[in-house]
């Protein structure tokens, strides 16, 4: 069953008594608030994920509530917590949505070292993946979210979990973070894009959530090969430029862009090599989004 | 360096290669550390992985193998580089006598 299924009056009330349960990629989360913004936010951008039966395990228990009664009324805050522990520091209320997405994208990232986990964004078009790992500003939300809505399938606009176990890269395909400009760069280029609550002022400036094709979450089990590995840069009224990187480089720049490499040691290391063995790495200049998506599907047929 | 000399990987497999065109990634295990190797040191750690190598006989094949401008000693960035990757624990050096 999906949560789509429910009723606004039902997500609220599950939120605020026994905790929602999603399933989202290989994960299963359980997520209990009273704050009316993040029962909005499941609403309008979760709507296509499938609910977890109550015996079924549950990876993360988390919660979104108001430090204190007084946090409540007086500059209201909210918190995150994880199992009952409080990883990060109260936000301004109005985030409550945006702190469920950056506190389940730091559980993921802390607890699951069966993948090495990259900071990179992967669509799959044709059964090949494609990875564009990058820092923050560097574009790859934006460019991933225009192949998304272009027809490819979002595996993940934030982390890329690569098994260790078999080489695959795991979908775990969540609502795309836009952050500033970007938000409206893809309203503009996909007008039928779903957007939830935008939020500004937060410590990455505005933020904004979109939702994720439901083919994309129907998929949400279904690993992608590897095939591309691509370091985007987006440079204002820059040409569109694809250059070979060495196989060494683009590993070395994989692994500073990784957020378990020194945890998995060796096994890290093999999973990097692996991956740059069976992947073409490029580095990506773009401004322009239409050819960066044809250049892309092009290379993918 | 003696020219008998024999340099190979630290003893107790804590080093580990991948190689492909022209450079080698090397992770030093205990330590924790990647290292991006290229050009004449990614020779020096292809002829290592096959076997332990003397000094003279990788010296040969390097200068076999790279051209060097402005008649640069060989001999001398070799040791540099050996004395390099041993501070980094990617080398060790032994006499061949003791090996």
């Amino acid at each position: 069953m999906k949560l789509e299924t429910l009723s606004k009056e039902t997500v609220v009330q599950t939120l605020k008594s026994q905790g929602l349960r999603l399933k989202i990629g290989g994960f299963t989360v359980c997520l209990s608030s009273s704050i009316p913004d993040v029962a909005a936010h499941l609403a309008s951008l979760y709507g296509a994920f499938e609910l977890v039966d109550e015996a079924d395990f549950i990876d993360f228990y988390t919660s979104l509530e108001s430090p204190s009664l007084l946090r409540r009324y007086f500059r209201p805050q909210v918190t995150f917590s994880f199992d009952g522990y409080f990883p990060f520091k109260p936000l301004p209320y109005d985030q409550a949505s945006a702190m469920f997405e950056w506190g389940l994208n730091w559980c993921i990232a802390s607890q699951s070292h069966q993948y090495l986990i990259a900071h990179a964004a992967v669509v799959e078009l044709n059964g090949q993946a494609f990875i564009f790992p990058g820092v923050p500003g560097s574009g790859k939300s934006t460019l991933c979210a225009a192949l998304v809505c272009s027809s490819w399938r979002l595996l993940s606009d934030e982390m890329t979990l690569l098994s260790l176990a078999d080489g695959l890269v795991y979908p775990v395909p969540r609502p795309i973070s836009l952050k500033n400009r970007s938000i409206d760069v893809i309203r503009n280029f996909y007008p039928e894009a779903v957007f939830g609550k935008v939020v500004n002022d937060t410590s990455k400036g505005t933020v904004g959530h979109l939702r994720p094709p439901d083919k994309s979450v129907g998929f949400g089990s279904d690993p992608a090969q590897p095939a591309k590995l691509i370091f985007p840069k987006y440079e204002q009224g820059s040409e569109t430029s694809l250059t070979q990187l060495t196989k060494g480089r683009a590993l070395l720049k994989l692994a500073e862009n990784s957020f378990n490499y020194n945890v998995l040691g060796l096994h890290g290391f093999n999973s990097l090599a692996d991956l740059v063995d069976c992947c073409d790495c490029y580095e990506f200049k773009y401004s322009n989004l239409d050819e960066a998506i044809a250049l892309f599907t092009g290379m993918a047929q | 360096m003696l020219s008998a000399d024999l340099i190979a990987f630290p003893k107790g497999g804590i080093v580990s290669c991948r190689f492909w065109e022209n450079d080698c990634v090397v992770y030093q295990e205990l330590f924790g550390q990647t290292h991006l190797i290229e050009g004449i040191g990614a020779q020096v750690f292809k002829l290592v992985s096959e076997a332990a190598i003397t000094y003279d006989d990788l010296l040969a094949n390097l200068q076999s193998n790279f051209e060097l401008e402005n008649n640069a000693d060989m001999g001398l960035i070799l040791d540099n580089l050996i004395l390099e990757y041993q501070k980094l624990g990617l080398l060790a050096v032994t006499d061949n006598d003791s090996a």
